[in-house]
């Protein structure tokens, strides 16, 4: 169905596709979702967001090359419901910005940071816990026989689960409803669906900042300003 | 019948008196049923509850159930004498009082162990602990019993057959076989199970004619006495009540027709009630030396449900328990739990020892355990909800605590912890670390500022502990070769001079992997750059 298509001929067509007996491909996942806050990559995502409950893997070369802000958006609403339960991070390889999680609207209140040299079975222990809305992990070395165990703890415990792996267990299978990889652009990152369960793959982009293209920033050197600058402020 | 005053309803205390005849009450509904000889029935004032163990001093023992006879031997001067023998022991004859060599000549294979009295008082206030299910006034009779008032419990347990068995079952549940009796007092109750008889007497006319068979032996009495009783032919109870009261006080003493008027009801028995303790505090000798966790965890974990029921009986939780490891050389190990909420179940504390032993090095065998618990916190158990966790309208809350201290029992209480923001300009100030709190219900929203979305757009969400120094060529910092300058400078200044005052500019780069950074450079001599964050 293109977009571009007349109005009338698209109506007639969704009010054709409202019959019961047709079944198409991608309304076979009735997932719960969360929006992700990316009206492009709403799109793209079955029904619509993020999976509610499930364990989503995110493939990147190098940390920060926006991985978290693609989910953060979708992490503050899960804090903001009236009665949310926690959003767990375990062993994340920095410390998390309180100042800037907070501006991005997440509820520090609602979040815990593990601190642990055994990310997977914190990770497992959040998962199934039930007591969590959603639990991040960064696990470098996850071996992918327990992605199996962690899809399923994540279902149990209906939390959202995401995990960091590094872009080379691309090539791996895994039992995960979602795989991303995500590559930096100049504005923001390019997200590819490698695998997801009831939807399409392909790749959106995503764009956060909007830095000047000309006109750029070179650092001039403090002792070459005017003293009267500095002494100022 | 019509002289008579207006009918309250009210007894006073310490008044007995004859049910009424229910003809005199006009009712509409036929509720009362028909009058019959219960109609003459005295309710008595107080209804006692006596337990007695003959079986106590075996079960104090707590060792595993094995396919051999055994008994308990105790030195009386200088051989020693069976206290106890169990019902296999008893089948080949073995019997109280009987000389260690004769029992070993009727079961060779009899296996004995020495009698210890601490354990026996332990499980005695252990079982006093338990009672208090069944009702607040509870009273120690040491060595080997206990008695329990029980009047203003019946219809709460569906009178006093089915309280009996309530107060027997429990009993098991503890590892003892009792005999449970009931009478209007407690030493006639006492005096029945004594005689191995469950008495169920629930009316104080019929008291007398009940207890007029038990023998005298059951009110251990001194020996001289019984004996001087046996000699003008008195063996039970009826026999000795029908002596009489002026003779008796002065041929076997006053103290013993006192105690016959208890017996009866006709004086009050004043009794000292046991108190609950204040804290759970328990010590346990193993009888071998352990090494492993799960062996260790399971010596533990009877402690553990002891301080349960403990817990359970007190309608209390504990927020923090201490467990010590006693070794042969080295000094204790300490090991505390901490509860983010009042707790109480022993299994979710089994559960958390279990993680804390994990990560525990032991330098030695543990053969000794003591478990202690801190100041005890009323809590009301959480009622069980309809949904499950997590589902729609499911209650969330009581779970988080768990998973919070299942993590901290296994990672030591820093590796989980919560975040908070602070009033400072300096980034590596500007944020601390937070004690995670039970939540309640809504936080504040958070004011939408006009920085917001600035402040989105200009700082990271990951931040170094530390700054890391950059290093500079022909001017410029470097990380994995050059970097691209996307945005600033972002002047940042301050603190006071003395805290070390701070004047950076700070940056947003690309590196050559496409992460953005957030960097600095010192404003004051060298002027050396820094990585400070990474946006994510």
């Amino acid at each position: 169905m293109s977009a571009n298509a007349p109005e009338t001929s698209s109506d007639g067509l969704e009010s054709l596709l409202q019959h019961p007996a047709i079944w198409r491909g991608r309304s076979a996942a009735q997932v719960s979702v969360v929006p992700t806050g990316f009206a492009a990559l709403d799109a793209a995502l079955p029904g619509g967001g993020w999976p509610r409950a499930g364990l989503i893997e995110i493939l990147v070369s190098h940390i920060g090359v926006g991985e978290l802000n693609a989910l953060l958006p979708a992490l503050a609403s899960l804090t903001h419901q009236a009665s949310a339960r926690w959003n767990a991070w375990i062993a994340p390889p920095f410390e998390p910005f309180a100042p800037a999680l907070a501006a991005h609207g997440l509820i520090l209140e609602r979040l815990f940071i593990v601190r642990t040299e055994q990310p997977l079975w914190a990770f497992e222990q959040s998962l199934i816990s039930g007591a969590c809305e959603a639990v991040l992990a960064w696990a470098p070395r996850a071996p992918s026989r327990d992605i199996r165990r962690l899809q399923l703890a994540a279902e149990k415990g209906r939390a959202l689960g995401v995990l960091f792996r590094p872009v080379a267990v691309a090539k791996e299978s895994s039992n995960a409803v979602l795989r991303v990889i995500v590559e930096p652009t100049d504005q923001g990152a390019r997200l590819t669906l490698l695998k997801s369960r009831g939807g399409h793959r392909g790749s959106v982009d995503l764009c956060w900042s909007h830095y000047p293209t000309q006109g750029r920033v070179m650092p001039s050197h403090p002792r070459k300003r005017s003293d009267s600058v500095i002494g100022s402020l | 019948m019509s002289s008579r005053p207006i009918r309250t309803g009210l007894v006073r205390p310490g008044e007995t008196r004859p049910r009424e005849s229910r003809e005199t009450q006009v009712s509409v509904f036929p509720l009362a049923p028909p009058p019959s000889q219960q109609a003459l029935a005295f309710e008595p004032r107080e209804l006692w509850v006596g337990l007695h163990l003959p079986w106590l001093e075996i079960e104090a023992l707590q060792q595993t159930v094995r396919e051999v006879p055994r008994a308990v031997v105790e030195m009386q001067g200088q051989t020693q004498f069976i206290v106890a023998a169990c019902e296999r022991a008893q089948r080949f004859g073995v019997r109280r009082g009987m000389g260690m060599a004769a029992a070993l000549a009727l079961a060779p294979n009899l296996e004995t162990c020495a009698r210890d009295v601490t354990r026996e008082r332990q499980l005695l206030e252990r079982l006093a602990t338990r009672a208090h299910r069944f009702t607040p006034r509870v009273s120690l009779v040491p060595p080997d019993g206990l008695v329990l008032e029980v009047k203003g419990s019946l219809h709460l347990f569906g009178g006093a057959e089915k309280l009996r068995r309530a107060i027997e079952v429990d009993c098991f549940e503890a590892g003892v076989k009792p005999i449970v009796s009931l009478a209007p007092s407690p030493l006639a109750a006492l005096a029945g199970a004594r005689a191995g008889k469950s008495l169920l007497i629930t009316d104080s006319a019929r008291l007398v004619g009940e207890i007029s068979a038990l023998k005298l032996v059951t009110l251990r009495w001194p020996a001289e006495v019984l004996e001087r009783l046996q000699k003008v032919g008195v063996y039970n109870v009826g026999q000795v009540l029908r002596l009489p009261r002026a003779g008796f006080a002065r041929r076997f003493g006053r103290e013993q027709l006192a105690e016959l008027d208890r017996l009866t009801g006709r004086d009050a028995d004043l009794r000292d009630q046991f108190r609950l303790r204040e804290r759970f505090r328990r010590k346990e000798d193993l009888l071998q030396e352990l090494e492993h966790h799960d062996a260790i965890l399971s010596a533990l974990t009877p402690l553990l449900e002891e301080l349960g029921e403990f817990l359970k009986v007190r309608q209390c939780g504990v927020t923090q328990i201490s467990c010590l490891l006693k070794h042969r050389r080295v000094p204790r190990t300490r090991c505390v739990l901490r509860f983010a909420e009042p707790a109480a179940n022993p299994k979710h504390f089994a559960k958390l020892f279990g993680e804390k032993l994990s990560a525990l090095n032991l330098s030695e065998a543990v053969r000794g355990l003591e478990v202690r618990s801190g100041d005890l916190v009323s809590c009301t158990p959480a009622d069980a909800s309809l949904w499950q966790p997590g589902e729609h309208g499911g209650e969330t809350r009581g779970h988080a605590p768990e998973l919070i201290e299942h993590l901290r029992a296994r990672l030591g209480h820093e590796a989980v912890y919560g975040l908070r923001v602070l009033e400072s300009h300096r980034p590596e100030t500007s944020w601390a670390t937070a004690e995670l709190a039970a939540r309640t219900g809504k936080p504040a929203e958070r004011v939408v500022e006009d920085h917001v979305s600035w402040f989105v757009q200009r700082r990271p969400a990951w931040l170094l502990r530390e700054p890391q120094p950059l290093i500079e060529r022909n001017g410029l910092p470097q990380r994995y070769g050059a970097l691209r300058f996307l945005e600033g400078p972002d002047r940042v200044e301050a603190g006071m001079a003395l805290q070390g005052r701070v004047a950076r500019d700070y940056y947003i780069v690309r590196d050559s992997h496409g992460v953005r950074l957030w960097i600095f450079r010192d404003l004051k001599s060298p002027y050396a750059w820094y990585l400070q964050g990474i946006f994510g």
